[in-house]
């Protein structure tokens, strides 16, 4: 018998010859490793956040697409985690509710010796989630998400963070996932250019980049809609809008467009 | 008692002639000289409270706790073995976490005892294993309502309205039948289980006690399992002196 | 890479392939679900009459779409699973814990299998429900779902007359006109209609021939 341990079982070559496979029609796991890479099916597009003075707020539309089709138009990628955090999530809508399964077991398991005082912070949230991540890709099986973990940390300062599917992890006072790194990242940084720019930044500013921001996203980006969740979140307060539409669109200017520049009609 | 001497009461996996597994019932005794626990269910929850034995000066005053969170929705207390119980509480732990798992919905918590229940019956028939020296208290509220359970050392359960083990338990037991169950409100319930553990308590003047309770109720804690605050201890403290003393009084 | 052509490419050779067209509606009193019943290998219609509508439970049924083989075994461990819950613990399973357990294995198994499930179920407590699995195993409850090959030409048909709560007769109108479309368009759904209404009393069959549902084209 051989004793190796990739053809453990099998008959020795050396005194029954060459293996064969079709004979056996056993699967052939010997000669290649075993392949878990999958590729996202059901996705969620892009996942913004920006801190300001006084907490971070995070936006995401609801769309879930499969492929180039809109799927389903009513997906909540922001998901509450204790009482001080937003995990928003972009990428494989099935890896998503496996995070938000797992996420919703830390919690239970953190409030099984407390009274309902707040232990589990932003940062311990997103270094949970990084490890998650990193773990899932370092055996070859990612988890297909971009996430931005958004809140206030354990000293009350906001907290904004991102982790991807190979388990990369940084922070900025402002992120964003998917197109949104190309499209609204840049309207972002004009609030805050530096590490503590936010410092200057209020709520209602903040605020009215985000919408731009997620209005732009619906121009530009194929797999968005002009439907999105905003999770504002400062000390002691998590605050959800569902469902807000993106306001003052600009689509007059097309009457005036005729042709492509060869010729006016 | 008849089985000493006789040999059958030294093994779980053999009956007496009789028919008794005398194993168990020493089991039941560690539970009986348990320090009390009990809990009551009221209208939209569950209310636990435990007798907690200051065994030692040194111990840091509320540590330790002993009524358990298992799941969101689930509260654990017993009476017995503290080492038992904590075995016990981890075990429901796994339970209720496999079962999120298998069916991605919060166990009800009749199933929740039925699981409990099972695990504690096992280590009534092995040679290799002793019997829990605990009985178990457990409630919570799912989808149909407040449920209370309480598992012997031998594995039997029952629903209750109300719940005692452990040394106080007659006292407790008297006490809570008098109670209109399980129409009370959840805060009259957390005072009531307070001043029944006070009154358990005469039994064992002599030693200092803490007071623990827990509430799990769909209007005061959403459904969720938790330790009262330390201000509504406060408050369920002095309604419990003050009824003990009323009662005291009358005596008089 | 689009929606249709994944299906395809996860197929072995020369599996058979539920092409389809299924979908399943919420009603004022339960939940109807409804398919074609065109089984392919290739361009070969290997059955022309399936019953692509499956019982897992006593009121809880589902739809199966993509590889037939996966979603039959996927659906017959379903029904294992849902009869030992309903005999451990003295009730009947909810629709979402069919969902659940149907989820658990397209996303644990999604590398090996073609699997695109509704679930749609009564249950005392909820009423009827319906839950959609797409090829990832992610899960979505919705007040409809529509799935297959052939879905994908009646979206906007669907969105445009699905209303909230229907009579029995309008559900069941609903889908046979849905279903219609679906089969004239997609080459890979045909043959009848068949239809499944699940209400407190219980599964009711129907079904609807070619010269039935094609008077309404």
């Amino acid at each position: 018998m051989e004793q190796s341990p990739i053809n453990w079982g099998r008959p020795r070559d050396d005194i029954y010859g060459h293996y064969s496979d079709a004979i056996s029609q056993a699967p052939n796991t010997h000669s290649l490793p075993k392949k878990h890479t999958q590729q996202p099916t059901v996705t969620g597009s892009s996942v913004i956040g920006i801190k300001f003075d006084k907490g971070v707020i995070v936006a995401a539309d609801t769309l879930a697409s499969y492929g180039s089709l809109a799927r389903f138009d009513n997906m909540d990628r922001l998901t509450q985690v204790g009482d001080s955090t937003i995990v928003g999530i972009g990428g494989d809508v099935s890896d998503m509710q496996y995070v938000q399964r797992l996420l919703e077991e830390l919690e239970i398991e953190e409030n099984y010796d407390n009274s309902g005082d707040q232990s589990l912070h932003s940062e311990n949230i997103f270094n949970y989630l990084s490890k998650v991540y990193y773990n899932r890709r370092s055996k070859m099986d990612p988890l297909w998400n971009a996430v931005l973990v958004g809140g206030v940390d354990s000293k009350d300062e906001p907290f904004l963070s991102h982790v991807d599917l190979l388990g990369v992890t940084f922070s900025s006072p402002a992120l964003a996932t998917g197109f949104g790194a190309y499209l609204a990242l840049p309207l972002l940084r004009q609030l805050v250019p530096y590490p503590d720019s936010y410092k200057n930044v209020t709520e209602a500013d903040a605020r009215a980049m985000v919408e731009k921001c997620m209005k732009v996203l619906f121009y530009r980006d194929a797999r968005s809609i002009d439907k999105y969740d905003v999770a504002t979140i400062t000390k002691g307060n998590v605050k959800i809008e569902k469902d807000i539409k993106c306001k003052d669109q600009n689509w007059r200017f097309a009457e005036d467009i005729r042709g492509y520049g060869r010729t006016t009609s | 008692m008849s089985s000493i001497g006789t040999g059958y009461d030294l093994s779980n996996s053999v009956f007496s002639p009789d028919g008794r597994n005398f194993q168990v019932e020493y089991a039941s005794k560690a539970v009986e000289n348990g320090s009390t626990s009990i809990a009551i269910k009221c209208k939209d929850g569950v209310v636990f409270a435990l007798e907690k034995i200051v065994t030692s000066k040194l111990l840091v005053p509320g540590a330790n706790q002993r009524i358990q969170t298992v799941d969101k929705h689930i509260g654990v207390v017993y009476s017995g073995l503290v080492p038992d119980g904590r075995h016990m509480v981890s075990r429901g732990r796994s339970e209720a976490y496999n079962w999120r798992s298998t069916y991605k919905q919060a166990i009800p918590v009749d199933s929740f005892a039925d699981r409990l229940g099972s695990y504690t019956q096992a280590y009534t028939l092995y040679n290799s294993v002793r019997p829990f020296g605990i009985a178990t208290i457990l409630g919570g509220v799912d989808e149909d309502g407040p449920h209370l359970f309480m598992i012997e050392p031998s594995g039997s359960f029952w629903g209750y309205h109300g719940a005692a083990a452990g040394k106080g338990r007659q006292t407790a037991k008297n006490e809570l039948e008098k109670l209109d169950l399980p129409n009370i409100s959840a805060r009259d319930a957390v005072n009531e289980a307070a001043r029944i553990i006070y009154l358990a308590h005469e039994d064992t003047k002599d030693k200092e006690f803490e007071l623990e309770i827990s509430w799990v109720s769909a209007s005061e804690t959403g459904g969720k399992h938790q330790h009262i605050s330390a201000e509504h201890l406060a408050e369920a403290k002095k309604f419990a002196e003050q009824a003990t003393s009323d009662e005291d009084d009358m005596e008089e | 890479m689009n929606g249709i052509s994944v299906d395809m490419n996860h197929l072995k050779k020369g599996e058979v392939n539920l092409g389809t067209s299924i979908m399943a509606v919420k009603f004022k009193d339960g939940v109807v679900l409804g398919a074609d019943s065109r089984t392919t290998t290739g361009a070969f219609i290997a059955n022309r009459v399936t019953d692509k509508l499956t019982q897992v439970h006593d009121k809880i049924w589902c739809c199966r779409s993509g590889s037939a083989a996966d979603t039959q075994a996927v659906a017959d461990i379903v029904t294992y699973h849902l009869q030992s819950y309903a005999a451990q613990n003295d009730k009947d399973p909810s629709t979402k814990v069919a969902a659940s357990m149907f989820q658990e294995l397209c996303y644990n198994n999604k590398d090996n299998l073609t699997a695109g499930i509704i679930v749609a179920g009564y249950d005392d407590k909820n009423g009827g429900e319906v839950y959609s699995i797409p090829l990832g195993g992610s899960l979505h409850k919705q007040d409809y779902a529509i799935a297959g090959s052939g879905s994908t030409y009646i979206y906007g048909l669907c969105q445009k007359n699905f209303k909230q709560d229907m009579t029995k007769d309008e559900c069941v109108l609903f889908i046979k006109n849905s279903l219609a479309q679906a089969i004239k368009w997609d080459g890979s759904s045909g043959g009848v209609i068949r239809i499944c209404i699940l209400t407190k009393d219980g599964a009711e069959r129907q079904i609807f021939f070619p010269d039935e549902y094609e008077a309404d084209y």
